[in-house]
């Protein structure tokens, strides 16, 4: 019975441990320069899925401009050839105090920004930006959004840092 | 045994041959490069796409930009300009051969415009030698602009003209911004 018991303490867990591996966990990573503070929130991707299951229909998706949704084909042919073309930097803007470089690497859109000592950087896995934008139609689903992110597992989606030296992350694993 | 083996060598041999054609024909990829320059503002501003980007992008262009990838030309300013108009003066001034088809010279600038073998020139020339603007386009480019019928210009095929060309566009240089526009295979 004791021997069941164990089997049950080890498999549930793992069991766990190993779905929510295999379904992804996104990880919010906060860390603040003034008093040390450092904030890991990890949110498995299934938890996010199954919570939008549960949000009426209505509000979980926006609906996009009469513009924006003229120009959806072509965001998402332009994005799709984009994955076909070669990786290269795409845009460099250099002002004073100031650089934006947008480049392409494999899946990758990687956007950084240097703004007065403040550094965003941004990787868009462009698999990801492609299963978001809709078909058709003029909405946007957010419950699509989330499961999309399973395009960009390994992948640190945002890391922004402060002036101040604080930072924030968010990775997909 | 000597039939089965010559018909794999000319089978392999074929598709080699089919490699080595497709690895030609799609050649090494061309790239469409602005740069924008602002000495007094310290600004510097690169754009690099691939063309066949640009090429999805007017595939795609919404309906009332691009009608099945022509652009309509109206009404514009206070004069009507007609593509159909510009299009015999166009078939005019090809047949011509080299030559200079506009030089307007006043106290401001200077503008030419000719046909140079495969290009048409415009160029723009402030006296003070500081303002410039040159614009080369391929006879070719303008050829497929002109093929769409009335008064619609064939943006697509211009654009797969263009694309073609390897080497600088536009080139615009003033007091303290220069522009440059060019096609070439490197990002």
């Amino acid at each position: 019975m004791l021997k069941m018991i164990l089997i049950g303490a080890v498999a549930v867990p793992t069991i766990a441990a190993g779905s929510v591996a295999a379904t992804g966990v996104v990880v919010v990573d906060v860390r603040e320069a003034r008093n040390g503070q450092h904030i890991v929130v990890p949110v498995p991707l299934a938890l996010a899925q199954v919570a939008a299951a549960f949000v009426p229909e209505e509000k979980m998706h926006m609906r996009l401009p009469r513009e924006a949704q003229q120009y959806m084909p072509v965001a998402k042919q332009v994005l799709a050839a984009l994955a076909e073309a070669e990786d290269g930097e795409l845009v460099r803007v250099e002002e004073h105090n100031e650089k934006v470089s947008i480049r392409k690497e494999g899946d990758l859109l990687k956007i950084q920004v240097d703004d007065n000592g403040e550094h965003v950087k941004v990787q868009v896995p462009i698999s990801l930006a492609l299963s978001v934008l809709p078909e058709s139609g003029n909405q946007f689903s957010a419950s699509q959004a989330v499961w999309a992110l399973q395009h960009a597992r390994l992948t640190e989606i945002v890391n922004v840092q402060g002036r101040d030296g604080e930072q924030v992350s968010v990775t997909v694993y | 045994m000597r039939v089965k083996t010559l018909g794999l060598a000319g089978l392999a041999a074929l598709m080699l041959a089919g490699t080595a054609a497709t690895a030609r024909a799609q050649g090494p990829k061309a790239w469409l490069h602005v740069r924008v320059e602002e000495a007094n503002r310290q600004s510097k501003v690169s754009v690099n796409l691939p063309v066949s980007v640009v090429e999805a992008a007017l595939q795609a262009a919404p309906e009332d930009i691009l009608s099945h990838g022509h652009i309509h030309l109206g009404k514009m300013g206070k004069r009507d300009l007609s593509v159909s108009d510009l299009r015999k003066a166009w078939n005019e001034m090809k047949a011509t051969g080299d030559a200079e088809f506009a030089t307007v010279e006043d106290e401001d600038e200077t503008v030419r415009v000719a046909r140079a073998g495969n290009v048409m020139l415009v160029h723009v020339d402030k006296p003070s030698g500081k303002e410039s603007v040159r614009v080369e386009i391929p006879i070719e480019v303008v050829d497929a602009l002109f093929s769409g019928q009335g008064e619609e210009l064939n943006l697509r095929a211009g654009f797969a003209e263009l694309q073609k060309r390897r080497g600088d566009i536009v080139r615009v240089k003033d007091n303290d911004s220069t522009v440059r526009i060019w096609i070439d295979e490197g990002n």
